[in-house]
């Protein structure tokens, strides 16, 4: 018994000096939510609510510089609270002032003159000025060596002039009417005076601890593989924000995610999986709301390969596909059937005057056979002896294999003996994109409330940029050049409009769907603009949290 | 013992040597690069640029040889994705997987002694059946699994338990056990069953010894016999399989900390690989590598303290 208890002694003894390892050990603090712990000043019907905190996921750890080569995703939805734009997405879908208060383009489309605020501090106090824009431009985004994020959005600026302290010029190597657009996304001005002559990418103090930006919010703790926490910028330029703080949780699996929202230790976020959607909605705390955002989901046959080339092919495979089925089932109707690029939230240029392709497994076989393919006995198309057999990849990316699953069954079918390989992103993009070895794939295109898709259709941008069906046609070269140079909005629109019926015809992607974001968020909640959920924390400083 | 620590001091130079080079080889050998490359909308300039930045235009065994180089002299780099020191990286996350794994073994041990020795005592009854199926459950009941239905059932049906992270710092022990106990409680699975078996095979073994038979027939008291003189030498093999149990615990690590958001080891290995940030996959491999070399020879050791019929010497 001596030996026994002694032991007990010893185990307790190290637990406790475990525990003791990695905490304080002051007196325990009892659990609270957020809606518990919020300050109480606010409440008048006429003017929003004051203070509140709230809690928003994230699953890695981000980087706060907009432009670091690493800074996407998890990082974009973090720097847009703590960074501006010079402008950012409007409400009605037309990019709206930020850090530039006007914008004009000259006659020839080839110099934009930027006028910006004059009362916009950093948070560290300094004036900003036309020299930090410069700077954001002319030292990171246009020199070619650093790789900056979302560099390649800017190919069309040469460089970035001062004219004076509140006003900027872009020089462009040709017009483009959507740099207006392009400037606020993901696009945010980051300090001069903290970052000049600095390893900007290795600046660890400004990248991982204490960033210095414009935006609504400042960080205050940055725990990394935990949180950081972010607290209202008194001096933020449209006036101090309605919430006290934000708190991003890094939560890596979005199982946690779903938990953390039904017990209210989350408060905003977008549902990438829908199947917990039913639950979700049957909690009265939380209030679920699509929101259209610009973005379309698509297959891409390459176009290097001969099989593909005739778009009676790529006709038959948007037959082939029961698209409102994969929508009703597995998008749970949150997505529309899509027939070309420009989704429908772009008002202004969007049209469904395109060729449309029902769901008709007979009217794909007749196109197949229209090109010379004849149903073997095993039920597969074959060509001058050869069977009509080639690979998907797809990469694990929320619903994307189990979608990819019933395209597959969809196209066997009507006889391509479709072999469906699975992989995650980055071996897909290596493959895929990088060596452009692949016969068909799945993946989407997000772009800002701008209809220009230059980058993706353009006959310049195959086989290296993002042309990534390595699609080549005069027709639509002229379109997409056209649609750049074109000021006039309405103009544009006819351009555009013209160019997504002949999208629609041609094929060059096959289309499957727009998609509406799912967002799941706290009902006390408010004033969070009908924008989809990237867009609407551009708007963070006019959340409020009922008391 | 002198020659035998040098001897086995050399032996774990050479592994980890080898897990060096298997490691760094095979990252390289995954598709894709560093996430910076792997945009989907980086252009072939862009992607070619931040290979040069990152130095990995050079070939593989020149960049092998000076991570070597560095690795040797206590330098693990820089991480791809962030601009830290690995080692910064590293010292930001050790702290959570050794209190999380620690406090697991504890429990496993303490909870599986106990268990295995009432297994053995009670042999072919009710309560040995029962302490078997539960072994053969938690060792074959998928932990992701068990883990979201423990987060559902305590976190959010019953709110009794936080669902995710690490209490907040300057927190009571009491907040600290709340965060840490499913979290544990799941590592467990992965260990717990195991040392219930062979403490439960090692203790029969025992108790049918001779001289247990003769305590008992000294009259010695029946307490006294098992958790004195039996369990005394049925821990023996007990001790031996705890090295073995060390990597199961740091791979079930990898799961636990996803689930419930415990920002350790396990989940920044799973971050580095998918963002194939090289460095920092090898820095972890390296730390983790050691400490599963470090623990085997201390068991080593302690093994042949404990059982005078093992020579290491």
């Amino acid at each position: 018994m001596k030996f026994k208890s002694s032991w007990l002694v010893m185990l307790f003894t190290l637990m406790l000096f475990t525990l003791a390892a990695c905490g304080g050990g002051s007196s325990s603090t009892p659990e609270s939510t957020p809606e518990e712990s919020e300050s109480n000043n606010g409440g008048e019907e006429a003017a929003p609510a004051q203070g509140g905190e709230i809690s928003i996921p994230i699953v890695a750890d981000p980087i706060f510089n907009p432009w670091h080569p690493n800074a996407y995703v998890e990082s974009n939805i973090v720097n847009r609270i703590i960074f501006s734009g010079l402008t950012k997405p409007g409400k009605d879908t037309v990019p709206s002032p930020s850090l530039a208060t006007e914008w004009s383009a000259s006659e020839d489309g080839l110099v934009w003159t930027f006028k910006l605020r004059d009362d916009v501090k950093w948070h560290d106090g300094e004036d900003f000025t036309a020299d930090d824009v410069a700077f954001t431009f002319n030292g990171l985004v246009l020199d070619e060596s650093k790789g900056a994020n979302s560099a390649a959005n800017f190919q069309a600026v040469k460089e970035v002039k001062k004219v004076d302290d509140y006003t900027v010029e872009f020089h462009m190597n040709r017009p483009w009417s959507a740099l207006p657009a392009y400037l606020g996304f993901n696009a945010e001005i980051v300090p001069q005076h903290i970052l000049e002559g600095t390893d900007v990418w290795n600046n660890t103090e400004f990248n991982k601890e204490t960033p210095i930006g414009t935006g609504p919010f400042k960080v205050v703790n940055n725990t990394p593989g935990q949180s950081v926490e972010l607290e209202a910028n008194e001096e933020f330029f449209l006036g101090r924000p309605n919430l006290d703080k934000v708190t991003y949780k890094i939560l890596a699996d979005v199982n946690t995610h779903i938990a953390q929202a039904m017990t209210g230790e989350l408060d905003i976020f977008s549902l990438e999986d829908t199947s917990s959607l039913e639950r979700l909605e049957s909690v009265n705390t939380l209030k679920i709301e699509p929101r259209d955002v610009t973005r379309y989901y698509w297959l891409g046959v390459n176009q290097n390969d001969e099989r593909f080339q005739d778009a009676k092919f790529r006709q038959a495979i948007m037959h082939a596909i029961n698209r409102p089925a994969i929508i009703d089932n597995i998008l749970k109707g949150y997505a529309t059937v899509a027939d070309a690029a420009i989704s429908p939230n772009l008002e202004k240029y969007y049209t469904n005057d395109v060729t449309q392709y029902d769901y008709d497994p007979e009217q794909a076989k007749a196109l197949l056979e229209e090109i010379g393919y004849t149903m073997n006995s095993e039920g597969v198309m074959e060509k001058d002896g050869e069977t009509l057999s080639f690979e998907f990849d797809v990469a694990i990316q929320g619903d994307l294999v189990t979608i990819a699953q019933l395209i597959q069954q969809d196209l066997k079918a009507v006889g391509m003996d479709v072999e469906l390989v699975t992989m995650d992103w980055n071996s897909m993009i290596q493959k895929d994109v990088v060596e452009r070895n692949y016969d068909m794939m799945m993946n989407w295109w997000t772009y800002p409330d701008d209809p220009d898709v230059y980058a993706q259709y353009h006959s310049s941008n195959a086989d290296t940029g993002n042309n990534i069906p390595n699609y080549k046609d005069e027709e639509m070269d002229r379109l997409l050049e056209l649609g750049r140079q074109t000021t006039d909005p309405d103009e544009r629109a006819e351009v555009y409009k013209e160019l997504q019926a002949y999208m629609s015809e041609e094929l060059p992607y096959q289309y499957l769907w727009y998609p509406q974001e799912t967002i799941v968020m706290n009902a006390k909640l408010n004033n969070v603009p009908d924008l989809n959920y990237g867009a609407s924390l551009h708007y963070v400083n006019e959340w409020t949290l009922d008391q | 013992m002198a020659s035998f620590i040098a001897q086995r001091l050399w032996q774990s130079i050479i592994l980890v040597f080898i897990v060096s080079i298997i490691t760094f080889f095979l990252i390289n050998l995954a598709p894709g690069g560093p996430s910076s490359m792997m945009r989907m909308d980086a252009t072939a300039e862009e992607r070619a640029a931040i290979a040069e930045q990152l130095g990995l235009d050079e070939p593989v065994i020149v960049r092998y040889g000076e991570w070597l180089a560095s690795a040797v002299q206590g330098d693990l780099g820089t991480s791809l994705s962030t601009g830290q020191p690995v080692i910064e990286r590293i010292a930001e996350r050790f702290p959570h997987t050794l209190q999380l794994t620690i406090l697991t073994l504890i429990v496993s041990v303490f909870v599986g002694l106990v268990l295995g020795i009432i297994a053995a005592m009670r042999r072919n009854r009710i309560s040995d059946y029962a302490i078997n199926f539960l072994a053969v459950i938690g060792l074959s009941v998928p932990s992701f699994w068990l883990a979201i239905m423990l987060l559902l059932l305590f976190s959010v049906t019953l709110q009794w338990l936080p669902s995710s992270g690490v209490a907040p710092e300057g927190s009571g022990i009491w907040e600290q056990v709340t965060f840490l106990l499913m979290p544990v409680l799941i590592l467990s699975t992965s260990t717990l069953p195991t040392i219930v078996r062979f403490m439960r095979s090692s203790m029969l073994e025992v108790i049918s010894q001779n001289y247990v038979r003769t305590a008992r027939a000294k009259g010695v008291k029946e307490m006294v016999v098992i958790y004195w003189h039996a369990m005394r030498n049925a821990l023996i093999p007990v001790v031996s399989i705890i090295g073995v149990l060390i990597p199961r615990l740091l791979g079930g690590a990898v799961i636990v900390e996803s689930v419930f958001g415990w920002p350790g080891m396990g989940r920044l290995i799973v971050e580095a690989a998918n963002a194939r940030d090289y460095t920092l996959v090898m820095g972890v491999t390296i730390v983790v590598t050691l400490v599963v070399v470090l623990t085997n020879f201390l068991v080593d050791i302690i093994y042949s303290k404990i059982d005078p019929r093992v020579k290491n010497y």
